[in-house]
Formats: structure tokens, C-alpha cells, sequence
């Protein structure tokens, strides 16, 4: 009798041990401790035996049980915090549940990381209005009056102020540089700044070509700054913006707001400036125009131009934006077409 | 603009070592956009001057031959000679010819692309490459033929068979080919001359002289070089208005013929992109060319009296040289002679006075014509020509003696009989040469360097300038450390007039990469703090990430038709003059229109979408002074707009997803929360589903406090208040376009809302004792609404009451529910501050409320 009981006990063990899930350690538990489990056949048989020995082996036997019952109870609680609940055929490799698919548009993407990349640098942002005058867009800016690009083929004038002049003469902005002025007229020197925002010529459009576009002004005034330090801005600003370090070069450029003039151009991140036909073979990408604003023009906003100088940039947005992620035509921009915009999380 | 390497080479000695990468590299940094550098004998690669030995008929082609040539091969079987099947009809044997060999590149008939060539049988016989035609090796300009099969004669240049095509024909160049846009400042550099100077300064070589002859103004005197000049031409200049004609010279040339000018003149004007016509043209292109100074040539046999450089009459015609006949205004300025115009000053001589064979005597035209003149005759009439390019930068009047000198030098080379037999400078005006001074250390404030006088004198002088330092106190205003600079005639059309142009001519040459940034001093006053700036990105990427919607670009031109469908009328909307088209005058005063077109867009590929727009809107009032009183400015204002799209069946979830996300917008954005309410039924809404937005926690009353502002909103109709949120009309739907589809809209005006200066989520200790959701759901009539619902279960909420909240969960109509009746769950949020409530104490609560409902609301239990 007792050899049969501690093949059970052993048996028993044994299975406990054995059972990996908590169905599979109900299947031992009823097997060890259910009527029909060895333990009860035992107990079953208790009457049987002789009267001496019957209160020994029923207390073995409920030793048994309750060592049992113990035991299951300490590995279901094992397994249970072990194993897992769900099905093993559970298809990891469904796709899981995405979160609200908005996306802001790849434009205002750029215009964040700039900002963000200038503001760490204390720069204010600066916003102005669509609208303005051809005192602020040309006027002030040092436009001769007989500029091309006064003309209605170049600028969007607002009907039944077209045949007016200066303030009273109104169009859509054709740059953002008028209305920095404006900034430097309300605000106090040294002045930091940058001015996102949309500006509209009156052109065919094409791949390369767009009425409206984002341009994205950063201006310095103060009394003492080279362009040199410019040049460190700017080439920081990029290095942030396309996360590697971007050479940049300033080479001679003719804009009439600012003297000297620069054409900037970035190395060409496609072939790192071994020449590809996205910069045209020569390695570099002309992305802005730059320069020390003209006396003029600090004269327009009442600086004396022998006491303050700067350093002003104005980036084509869609330009960099098409460069960051090789988009080959920028009308896609003001297109609102979800399958192109939706591709930028 | 094109440059040939060469012709810069006659003004100045390029070392030896000069990269041209690096060339092209220093001039692009320093003074024009080197766009391309091309080897112009890359055109004539593998093809070589070919004399032909020996001509037989072509067995099985009529048209064809076979020809022995030597093409230099002395290495080879045959002495050099290869068999060439040819089908041209002026060969020779004797003839020099140009072969493209195996491997070379050319242009079947001169048309198509380049193909290479490779050995191969015509009609059975094997054939060593071509013998060329001009056409087929891009140079039919140079050697012009009338008839197809005609072969390139090349006899008459010395070279020997074998030579390379490009080196017997002197091609053997580089074209610089320069970005014209980098050159509009630049009236200097619009020639040979002018980029060779740029070129003397940046690597401080000697720049030779363009130097001529030039004829003197008496009668046959002649001193060192100069042309006589007889005096015996009768006719005079006069210039009608000098403000557009500065100058004209004139000069009468007699004893000359139409003949092809040499070679080399026409290589030189081919290579830079013009056509050579004949020897009189072709000088006065090869003069513009070198000096940038257009000239004109005139048959003086034409010419009827004096010239006369005057405005047109009104109405005049001209029939130019180009076939095209103008009808001229008073705007334009002509070269005419007693019987009419017969030039477009500046643009285009007249078919009437132009070179024909016939031509043995000429006017020589070197003349200044004002730019804005010259651009605005060219916009007029849609006309632009090498001339006009040119004097539209704004010529020096004095680079009229630099053309002049090379014309008469040419003319004298090439026409050795040549007789000058008038000649007239008509020079009213002279030109001011400017003179600017700058402060030494004012420069070098600038530049964050200090360069030596002598370096600053080297780099002016090399480009022409003049430097003078003055040593003390000469006049008052003169100090010691001052240069005055002098500049020359050719940078004084507005180019170089003040001391920050000196900045940037000493920093190109001295090169803006040899300039070292200094340190920037900078301040912690002035944190930057802007709110409103600020508050527009918050609500763009409040919409973006916790709405799920797209940001989208549209243009500020509204196509009319959209106007018309979504907006009460066009009334208030600012035009544009010129608009890119006729339907898109319209400037727009609301975002919706667009966002319409773009949900009708869109909804071809997707049907379920939202998207917004964050931009400005116009109106053609409320005109005021921004900063400057001369300017008025019409009312601008920053809008927000967004578009929940989606099945016709989900209209109302469309609307509680917008009302949703315009109720959270606060909260996420930090700002005034908004109110709805219904006051005044936007245009396209539907006549249910619509709520006015209000700002300032009271609901219709406007914001508390600024005055300004709200009077502001309050003219923003057809945006009343802050703006709208309703479901667009199935009416307007359709106007745009919009089919089978549910288009939730709301428009806010970001200007009128109200940032918080900071954070402000408040605090409240977490609850001691247990809190329980107890959802109940009731059955309503259909016209009581949720606030009235929520009013009544709160209604004594407070601190002695054990209810805690009271929230919408949600509401039903259909099966099990009687027409007319709808059922709302309500979930109430039950708990004391002091104790764990008992069941029972929850069931009464609960029950109190329903209670209430029932009292108040006649609601039923489910």
C-alpha cells in the first residue's frame, strides 16, 4: 500500500510539474483528485483494509491530496503568471491599429523645422498679411520704379488699384521682404527675426514653376555683423533641418534689397556634391538669395544704414521641401490631393 | 549668355595651369553663374580632315559612290587610305573633306539624334565611316549649302589629311555658357571684353587693350592709326529726345560689298550662338559680341537725308527686318529718316534699310538707348533680340567709342578700300562718371577684416576703379582713413553708386570664402513669447494628430464657380487685375470654396477623409493704415477650415466628430473655449445641422472685455461670430460637384481667438473614496435636447449632493423605440468626499435623478 502510494505521490508530482497551461493542469487535477483518480481509487479501498492500518493510510492518503492541492494551486499560479492567455495561432503579423492618420502638409513640415531650428537660435517669427502695397513690395525695397517686376506680368495687382501708386497701388505680396520692413518699423533694434509665408507671381505654371509658394525670410539687423556669420547661420539652420552636415557657399548675386548680394547655394545632398543631374553636374544648389540689406531699405524702415547692418535670407520652402524628399513637381503642393499628402506622416 | 574661351584669350593670357573647373568655380563665386563648360571639339570627335584619292561609281546605287580617302592613317595597310561610300554630288578627287571615322558621333541629315557610326556595308560595299556634310556635324551655319547631297568643302584650309577636324577648322575652344539672370545688374559684362576684365581682376593679370582706330571728326586729317574721314557724306543726327537717346554716332562707310566674312570672324559669332549672314552684318555682331555695345548697320542708299532718332508717331508702321510689321505708338522710340522709321531704336532694324547684296555703302549705327525706352518697347510688341537684351541693362553712352574703334578696325581689315565719308557724334548728354567714398574702418567693420590700402587700391584698379586716400583734412568733411573711389563709365548706369557697393566688389575679388565669421554677441533679455503666432501651429497640429485630419494648400484664387455655389454672391471679394484665369478673378474671403473643391477632388479616390486649411482670407473693406499712413490696406484675416467627409448615411457622426473637435480645440490649444449656438444660418449650411462658433464662455455674447476684437468678428459676415460648423447643404453639394457623400464644414477666424498666456488644466485631489459610473438609459420625446437633459440631472450637483458628473453616453433611435422617442444613456458619476457610498445609497442617488428626469423631462424608463 505504501509503495502504491508514493508512486502516486511521485506520479502526481511529476504530471503537476509536467502541466504547461492552466487547462492542461485541471486535465492532472482531475486525474489526481477526481473520482476517478488514483487517490480515490485508495480511499475507495480504506474499508477494505485491516483496521490498523486504515487510519495510517487514509492519513497518507490525505496528505497526498492536500499536498496536491497545494501543489496545483502554487503551479497554476506559476503558470498563470508565466503563460500567456491567448491562442498560440495569434497572427502577430497583422498590422496594428494606427493612430489617427492626420498629417500636416510637407510645406508647413519644413516651415516648423526652420522655425524651431531659428527660434533655438532667438529668432521671433514674424507674420504678416497677403495683401500689401507697392510701397512695401517695391518702394522700399529699392526697386527703381521702372522694375520688371512692377508689371502686372509679374505681380498680381489688385483690381482698380492697378493704375494707382505706391501705398494705394495693392497686389498679392510678390516676396515676403516688403513687410520686414514693416517689422523693423514697429519693433526695436537689434532686430531677429524670421517671416514664413505664402507670396504670389504671376507666371505659367509647370513642373518647376508655381503661382503661389511658400517663401521663408530670416533677417538680422544690428550694428555690428559680417556675412560670414551669416553664412555659419545658415549652414547650421540646414545641418539641423536635413539632420547632416550641408555645405554651403556664398557666391555673387544680384538682388536690388540688398548690397552685398548673395545667391546661396547648399552641396547637393544626392551626390554629395560630385555633380548628378539634380544639381545640374557642378555639385551645388542654388536654394536662396542673401545678402546685407541695403541702405535703402534700412533707410525705409529708419535705421541709419552707417550704424546698422545685417544679414537677410529668403528661402523658396517648396524648393527645399522638393529637394528633402526628391518631389519632381511642385504644383503637387496646392494640388490638396490626399494620395500625395497623406505621404507625409 | 555663351563665351568662347578663345576670343576671351585675345584680351588677356590665361596661365597655362588654369583649371577650367576652377575658372568656371572663381567666376561663379565671384561675378556671374557659370552654368556650363562645354569642349566644343567634343562635337568632332573621331572626325578628321580627309583628302579624297579616288572616285568610283558605286556598283549597285546610282546615286552613290565610292571613294578612296586619305585620312592620315600612315600606320595602316593602305597607306592611310580607307573606302568611303559616299553619296554626295560635288566631290572631287583632290578634295578635302571632313570624315567621320568608326565611333564618332553625327546627325543623319542633320536631323534627329546623334548616332554613332560604325563600320559598315552600303549596298554590299564596306565603308569606312562618312564623308560628311555640314549639316550632318551641326555646322550648316558656317557652311551653308542649298542642296542636300552636298559634301562639306574643306580644301581651302591648310591642314593636312589625318588632321583633326577641330584643329583644321580652329574649333578647338571652350564655351563658357553663363546664367543670363546673373547678369541683369551687369551691362558690363554682356560681352568678351567685359568678362575678360572680371577675369584680369580675380586673378590680378594684365587685361590688354581692345584698341582700333577711329576716325577723326575733321575733314581728312590724320594723325597716329586714325581713319580719314572725308566729310563728303551730306547728312546729319538729330536727336529728338535725348532722355531716350543719349548718344548716336554715326558713321558713313562707302566702298564696301557683300561678301561672307572670313572664317574666323564666323567661327567666332557661330560658336557664341549667332549666325553669320555676311562680312557688314557679322562685324556689327562680332562688335556687340566682344564690347556688349549693339551697332546697327543701315544701306545708306536707303537712308533719305538726316537721321532722325524720335518718338513714333502714333499709329506709324515699320516693317522690321524679320518680316513683321509693327504699328508703332508714341512710347516708341525710332531711328527714322526723312520719309519715316526705318529702325525700332534699340530692338530692330527695318526690312526697308536693312543690308542686301546689292549694299555698297552703309550707316554705321553705334548709339545709347535708354533701357526702361528699350524694355518697355520690347514688352509692347513682344520683341527681344540680342540688341535689346543688352541695352535694356542700361549701356554706358561712353562704351560707343570702344564699339566704334573695333567697328572701323574690322571694316578696315576686312574691306582694305574702305572710304569713311562721314561721321557724327551726337553726344548731348555726357555721362557722369560717380565717385563714392568710404571710411576705411567702416569698411572693415563690414567686411570683418581689415584689407591694406594697397590691397583695397590692386582689387578697385583691376576693375577699372580709380582710388584716391585722402591724407587729412583736405575739406571739412574728408578724414583721414577715407578712400574716394572713382568709378568707371561702364559701372556708373546704376550699378556702383554708393559706399556698400565698395563692400561687395573688394569682397568678391578679394573672394567671400576668404572672410572669417566673427562672434555674435547676443542677449537673454526678450524671451520670445507669442502666443498668437503660436496659437495657429497649435491648431494645425491639434487637427493634424488629434483630429486624424490632412493639412491642405489651396490658392487664394477662387474659381468663380465655387464662389457661387458655397458663398451668398461675389459681393466684397477683392479682384485681381490680371488673374491666372478669367473664372479665378476672385480673391477669397472664405476658405470653404476651396476646401469644397478639394473634398469634390479628393472624393474620386477616397470616401471617407477630413481635411483642413489654415490661410488668409480678404475683403474689399475696411481699409486701414497697417504702419505707414500712405498705405491702405484692405480687412486680411487668418482663417482656419476644415472638411469631415463621409458616407450620405453618416451626416450626423460626421457632425459630432467636427463639433468634437472644435469643443476639445481649447482645451488642447490653450485658449477660450468656444460656445454654439444657432444665430445665424450660414449660406451653405444645411437648414438642421448648423451651429454658429462663439468664443469667451458666453455663448452669443462675444468675448468679455476687448472691444475692438469683437466689434471686429462681428463684421465678419458671411463668417458670423468666430465662424460656423455645419453640414454643407445638399444643394450647394451638388453645385460643387459633390455627389453620394456627407461634407461636415467649419470655418473659425484664428485672429479673434484668445491664447492663454500659459498652461491653465487645474488641479483636483484624487478621489479618497470610490467613484461609480452608473449608466442609465431613459427614453425621451425626440425634441428634447441633450442640454436640457444635462441641465436637469445636474441640476443639484453640488457639494452636498453625491453626484459628481453627469456625461452624454449615448443615443438611440430605431427598433424597440416609439416613433417620436428617442433613448439616451446617460452616465452619472457617483461618490462621497467622506465615505464608500453603499449600494443602496448609489441606487438612491441614481433614482433621485430619474426622478427628476421623469418629473421634469417626461422621461420614460427603458
Amino acid at each position: 500500500m505504501k509503495e502504491r502510494l508514493d508512486a502516486i505521490l511521485q506520479d502526481g508530482q511529476e504530471k503537476i510539474k509536467a502541466a504547461m497551461t492552466i487547462a492542461g493542469l485541471g486535465d492532472v487535477k482531475s486525474g489526481l483528485l477526481g473520482k476517478q483518480g488514483a487517490l480515490s481509487d485508495i480511499l475507495k479501498e480504506i474499508p477494505k483494509l485491516e483496521v490498523s492500518l486504515r487510519g495510517e493510510v487514509g492519513r497518507a492518503a490525505n496528505e497526498i491530496k492536500s499536498k496536491f492541492t497545494e501543489m496545483i494551486d502554487a503551479r497554476r499560479e506559476e503558470i498563470s503568471i508565466k503563460a500567456s492567455e491567448i491562442s498560440s495561432d495569434f497572427d502577430l503579423t497583422v498590422p496594428g491599429i494606427e493612430p489617427s492618420g492626420g498629417a500636416l502638409h510637407p510645406i508647413t513640415q519644413m516651415c516648423y523645422d526652420l522655425n524651431d531650428a531659428f527660434r533655438s537660435m532667438g529668432f521671433e517669427i514674424f507674420e504678416e498679411s497677403d495683401i500689401t502695397s507697392e510701397l512695401y513690395a517695391f518702394d522700399n525695397l529699392n526697386f527703381p520704379p521702372d522694375h520688371p517686376a512692377r508689371e502686372s506680368m509679374d505681380t498680381y495687382w489688385i483690381a482698380g488699384s492697378e493704375e494707382k501708386r505706391g501705398g494705394e497701388r495693392l497686389c498679392l505680396r510678390p516676396h515676403l521682404t516688403g513687410a520686414s520692413v514693416r517689422y523693423l518699423q514697429t519693433h526695436k533694434p537689434p532686430y531677429r527675426f524670421v517671416y514664413p509665408g505664402r507670396a504670389y507671381r504671376n507666371e505659367a505654371t509647370d513642373a518647376k514653376h508655381e503661382r503661389a509658394f511658400f517663401q521663408y525670410e530670416a533677417l538680422i539687423v544690428d550694428r555690428d555683423f559680417t556675412f560670414s556669420s551669416g553664412k555659419i547661420m545658415i549652414k547650421s539652420v540646414l545641418s539641423k533641418v536635413f539632420g547632416r552636415d550641408v555645405p554651403v557657399r556664398m557666391r555673387v548675386g544680384f538682388f536690388p534689397f540688398v548690397e552685398p548680394g548673395f545667391e546661396i547655394d547648399m552641396g547637393c545632398l544626392v551626390c554629395n556634391g560630385s555633380g548628378c543631374s539634380v544639381c545640374k553636374r557642378v555639385g551645388w544648389i542654388e536654394i536662396m538669395p542673401g545678402g546685407t540689406p541695403h541702405p535703402n531699405v534700412l533707410k525705409a524702415a529708419g535705421l541709419d544704414p552707417m550704424e546698422f547692418t545685417g544679414f537677410y535670407v529668403n528661402i523658396g520652402l517648396d524648393r527645399l521641401t522638393m529637394m528633402r524628399y526628391g518631389i519632381d513637381d511642385v504644383r503637387l503642393f496646392r494640388s490638396a490631393d490626399l494620395r500625395f499628402l497623406r505621404q507625409f506622416k | 549668355m555663351k563665351l568662347s574661351l578663345n576670343w576671351i584669350s585675345d584680351y588677356i593670357d590665361l596661365p597655362g595651369d588654369l583649371e577650367l573647373s576652377k575658372l568656371a568655380y572663381d567666376l561663379t563665386m565671384s561675378t556671374v553663374e557659370v552654368e556650363g563648360v562645354h569642349f566644343l571639339k567634343d562635337m568632332f570627335e573621331g572626325m578628321v580632315v580627309g583628302v579624297v584619292r579616288e572616285i568610283q561609281k558605286h556598283p549597285d546605287a546610282d546615286k552613290l559612290v565610292v571613294c578612296m580617302v586619305d585620312v592620315g592613317d600612315e600606320g595602316d595597310a593602305g597607306g592611310g587610305l580607307k573606302q568611303i561610300v559616299c553619296g554626295g554630288t560635288n566631290l572631287s578627287e583632290g578634295m578635302k573633306v571632313a570624315v567621320a571615322k568608326p565611333g564618332s558621333k553625327v546627325r543623319w541629315h542633320g536631323e534627329g539624334e546623334l548616332v554613332e557610326l560604325k563600320k559598315t556595308k552600303v549596298r554590299g560595299i564596306e565603308s569606312y565611316g562618312m564623308i560628311c556634310s555640314s549639316s550632318e556635324i551641326g555646322l550648316f551655319d558656317l557652311f551653308p549649302f542649298e542642296d542636300e547631297a552636298t559634301i562639306m568643302d574643306i580644301s581651302e584650309f591648310d591642314a593636312a589629311a589625318g588632321t583633326p577636324l577641330a584643329e583644321a577648322l580652329d574649333l578647338d575652344d571652350v564655351i563658357l555658357e553663363i546664367d543670363n539672370k546673373s547678369l541683369t545688374n551687369r551691362p558690363d559684362l554682356w560681352g568678351h571684353y567685359g568678362i575678360a576684365r572680371e577675369i584680369s581682376a580675380i586673378y590680378d593679370l594684365p587685361l590688354k587693350e581692345l584698341s582700333g582706330a577711329v576716325p577723326t571728326k575733321t575733314d581728312a586729317v590724320e594723325t597716329g592709326g586714325q581713319v580719314p574721314c572725308s566729310g563728303e557724306a551730306d547728312f546729319k543726327i538729330i536727336i529728338d529726345d535725348t532722355e531716350r537717346c543719349p548718344r548716336y554716332v554715326g558713321v558713313n562707310i562707302d566702298g564696301l560689298f557683300v561678301k561672307p566674312s572670313p572664317f574666323w570672324l564666323q567661327s567666332r559669332i557661330w560658336r557664341v550662338g549667332m549666325r553669320p549672314i555676311n562680312a557688314i552684318v557679322d562685324v556689327t555682331n562680332y562688335v556687340m559680341l566682344a564690347t556688349g555695345q549693339p551697332t546697327h548697320a543701315f544701306d545708306s542708299d536707303i537712308i533719305k537725308e538726316n537721321i532722325v532718332v524720335r518718338r513714333a508717331s502714333d499709329g506709324e508702321k515699320l516693317l522690321l527686318l524679320n518680316g513683321a510689321e509693327m504699328i508703332l505708338t508714341p512710347e516708341d522710340l525710332v531711328i527714322a529718316d526723312g520719309e519715316g522709321a526705318v529702325a525700332l531704336a534699340g530692338v530692330m532694324g527695318g526690312a526697308k534699310d536693312s543690308i542686301l547684296t546689292a549694299t555698297d555703302k552703309i550707316i554705321l549705327e553705334i548709339a545709347n538707348f535708354d533701357a526702361l525706352s528699350v524694355r518697355r518697347t520690347t514688352i509692347r510688341h513682344e520683341i527681344r533680340t540680342e540688341s535689346s537684351t543688352r541695352f535694356e541693362k542700361s549701356i554706358d553712352p561712353q562704351r560707343v567709342d570702344l564699339a566704334h574703334a573695333l567697328a572701323m578696325q574690322l571694316f578696315a581689315e576686312l574691306y582694305p578700300d574702305m572710304l569713311v565719308t562721314g561721321f557724327h557724334d551726337n553726344y548731348p548728354k555726357p555721362l557722369k562718371g560717380n565717385t563714392v567714398e568710404v571710411s576705411v574702418d567702416w569698411l572693415e567693420k563690414r567686411l570683418g577684416k581689415r584689407i591694406a590700402n594697397e590691397d583695397l587700391t590692386s582689387i578697385l584698379k583691376r576693375l577699372g576703379f580709380d582710388v584716391d586716400f585722402e591724407k587729412g583734412g583736405l575739406s571739412s568733411n574728408l578724414t583721414a582713413g577715407l578712400m574716394r573711389v572713382t568709378v568707371p563709365s561702364w559701372r556708373s548706369t546704376g550699378d556702383i553708386s554708393i559706399p556698400d557697393d565698395i563692400i561687395e566688389e573688394v569682397a568678391r575679388i578679394h573672394g567671400f570664402e576668404n572672410f572669417e565669421a566673427r562672434p555674435i554677441e547676443t542677449t537673454f533679455e526678450g524671451i520670445i513669447n507669442q502666443p498668437m503666432i503660436d496659437i495657429d501651429r497649435k491648431i494645425r497640429e491639434y487637427l493634424a494628430f488629434r483630429c486624424g485630419m490632412n493639412e491642405v494648400f489651396t490658392y487664394p484664387w477662387v474659381s468663380e464657380e465655387y464662389v457661387n455655389a458655397v458663398m451668398p454672391g461675389n459681393e466684397g471679394l477683392l479682384e485681381i487685375s490680371a488673374p491666372p484665369s478669367a473664372e479665378e478673378r476672385f480673391l477669397r474671403c472664405s476658405l470653404l470654396p476651396g476646401l469644397c473643391k478639394a473634398t469634390s477632388d479628393n472624393l474620386r479616390y477616397f470616401t471617407e477623409f477630413a481635411i483642413f486649411e489654415s490661410a488668409q482670407v480678404f475683403f474689399d473693406r475696411d481699409y486701414s493704415v497697417l504702419n505707414d499712413s500712405r498705405e491702405k490696406l484692405p480687412l486680411q484675416r487668418r482663417n482656419v477650415a476644415g472638411a469631415f467627409v463621409g458616407g450620405q448615411e453618416d451626416a450626423e457622426l460626421l457632425f459630432r466628430k467636427a463639433k468634437g473637435a472644435l469643443e476639445s480645440m481649447s482645451r488642447f490649444v490653450h485658449m477660450e473655449p468656444f460656445t454654439f449656438e444657432q444665430k445665424e444660418k450660414p449660406h451653405w449650411a444645411d437648414d438642421v445641422v448648423w451651429l454658429n462658433i462663439f468664443t469667451g464662455g458666453q455663448g452669443g455674447q462675444g468675448a468679455q472685455g476687448s472691444q475692438r476684437m469683437q466689434s471686429e468678428t462681428e463684421n465678419l459676415s458671411p463668417c458670423f461670430k468666430l465662424g460656423s460648423v455645419a453640414l454643407l447643404a445638399k444643394r450647394v453639394s451638388l453645385d460643387c460637384g459633390i455627389k453620394n457623400a456627407a461634407v461636415v464644414l467649419f470655418d473659425i477666424d484664428i485672429d479673434s481667438l484668445k491664447p492663454f498666456a500659459s498652461r491653465t488644466n487645474e488641479f483636483a485631489h484624487i478621489p479618497e473614496y470610490p467613484m461609480t459610473d452608473y449608466d442609465v438609459s431613459l427614453i425621451f420625446d425626440s425634441s428634447v435636447k441633450w442640454e436640457k437633459i444635462f441641465e436637469v440631472a445636474t441640476a443639484k450637483m453640488g457639494a452636498d449632493s453625491m453626484l459628481r458628473a453627469v456625461s452624454f453616453v449615448d443615443e438611440y433611435k430605431g427598433k424597440q423605440i416609439p416613433d417620436g422617442k428617442k433613448s439616451v444613456t446617460l452616465r452619472l458619476a457617483i461618490g462621497s468626499l467622506s465615505k464608500t457610498l453603499t449600494s443602496e445609497e448609489i441606487e438612491n442617488c441614481a433614482n433621485a435623478i430619474i426622478k427628476r428626469l421623469v418629473k421634469t423631462l417626461g422621461a420614460e424608463a427603458r
